[in-house]
């Protein structure tokens, strides 16, 4: 095909170019006011909805996950803040309850635990603390780590730690454990005991001795393990956190 | 009579090792304290025998196959001293008295049952005290109503007239 040279035919092509660009910017202020007319409707229908339902919103527990799902996927976090847009749903207020309550709880149970409790032992005690009304019982794991996770903003006193099969521990003294300090706390769930020895992790982990011990006497240093001398091969290092008789106990 | 009401700690094996950990080892101790102390009021023990106690089930459990050492128990006994909840019968230390109340509280829950059943200055016997049947006190050991009825003594509340089987005293 011949192409058509010489000056009219650059005049002619950015003629059409220009037609194009007035063309798109149309298109993308057009479209710019369309979201903009949408976020408002998604908006008021949001507050609307969360006004109907603020008490639903508290009480079920479904419900919650859902939102913190669709939140996630969106990336938007409804406890960033107590005040602005998402404020109106209560969501935050829920959470942030529920924090001062984890609190608590650990608070209460340090004498104990040292200061390690699991989800589970947490979920179990706030919930008798929380009352009989079914609003108040239907609080789960999910609802319990998005708390928990708020009270970083407090630094390294309050923690997360992932032991695996969907369990978790909550550290509320300060000291930040290591990646070792973990790896054992997983380790000694893994086994289902409530206690480790050196031996264990050296053949589990593939951890010499120097360091098997110095992550034990760390945890030993912390009050979050006791050890054992009575056992007839080794010292055996046991969590209260997660020994059956003391999760139970009052 | 036998003993029911352990603590979670009892089936707890490193409970029997005294902790390296100081702030773990208060804990324990406390644990040890309130143990040692329900388990003397339950079975009404008045007197500690350090080498017996090591065989007895309070600081040996057979099931663990955990047993608190001599040493432990000492510490858990001078625990229990600092609080006013234990004292020495002799110099070295092999027996102890065990007060799950405090040598003070005996001698006011005495007093007070003096004054309520109206025998201020009249003599009652030491058999009387120690079978008073719906108080704190009944079945306790005489040594121990003695050494709670001389702190009332040294108040001016009491006089004691030891005399064998007869003693008693005169609450004022």
């Amino acid at each position: 095909m011949r192409r058509s040279a010489g000056i009219g035919a650059i005049h002619k092509q950015k003629k059409e170019q220009g037609k194009y660009k007035d063309k798109g910017s149309e298109l993308q202020e057009s479209q710019l006011e369309q979201m903009s007319k949408q976020l408002e409707v998604f908006r008021i229908n949001l507050e609307e909805f969360a006004g109907k339902h603020r008490n639903e919103i508290k009480k079920n527990a479904t419900f919650r996950r859902q939102f913190q799902e669709m939140c996630a996927s969106i990336g938007v976090d409804p406890l960033a803040s107590g005040k602005g847009f998402w404020s109106v749903l209560g969501i935050g207020d829920f959470y942030f309850e529920l924090s001062v309550q984890i609190v608590e709880v650990c608070l209460a149970t340090n004498y104990k635990n040292g200061g390690l409790i699991s989800l589970d032992e947490l979920r179990q005690r706030l919930i008798k603390a929380r009352g009989r009304s079914k609003q108040h019982q239907e609080i789960t794991i999910e609802d319990l780590l998005s708390a928990a996770r708020k009270l970083r903003i407090f630094g390294n006193g309050f923690s997360i730690v992932p032991i695996g099969k969907g369990q978790y521990l909550v550290q509320s003294v300060p000291g930040e454990l290591s990646m070792d300090h973990t790896a054992v706390l997983q380790q000694t769930a893994n086994l289902g005991n409530a206690n480790i020895s050196i031996s264990i992790l050296k053949t589990h982990l593939n951890w010499d001795h120097e360091r098997a011990k110095k992550a034990l006497d760390h945890m030993v240093k912390e009050g979050l393990c006791w050890i054992d001398e009575q056992n007839t091969r080794e010292i055996l290092y046991w969590f209260p956190s997660m020994f059956s008789e003391c999760i139970t106990a009052r | 009579m036998t003993y029911s009401n352990w603590p979670w700690q009892y089936s707890f094996p490193p409970f029997f090792t005294i902790q390296p950990n100081l702030e773990t080892r208060a804990k324990q101790l406390e644990a040890w304290r309130s143990l040692v102390l329900d388990y003397h009021r339950a079975l009404k023990l008045a007197v500690l025998d350090v080498s017996e106690a090591e065989r007895s089930e309070l600081f040996n459990n057979a099931k663990l196959q955990r047993k608190l050492p001599s040493e432990g128990i000492i510490q858990v006994l001078e625990s229990l001293a600092k609080n006013g909840n234990a004292e020495p019968c002799n110099k070295a230390k092999t027996r102890w008295y065990i007060y799950w109340h405090t040598l003070p509280e005996w001698a006011d829950k005495m007093y007070n049952w003096a004054q309520e059943t109206g025998q201020t200055n009249s003599v009652c016997t030491l058999f009387e005290i120690m079978n008073a049947s719906d108080q704190d006190f009944y079945g306790l050991n005489e040594d121990v109503v003695i050494k709670a009825l001389r702190i009332l003594e040294g108040k001016q509340k009491a006089e004691l007239i030891l005399d064998g089987e007869n003693s008693g005293v005169k609450f004022f």
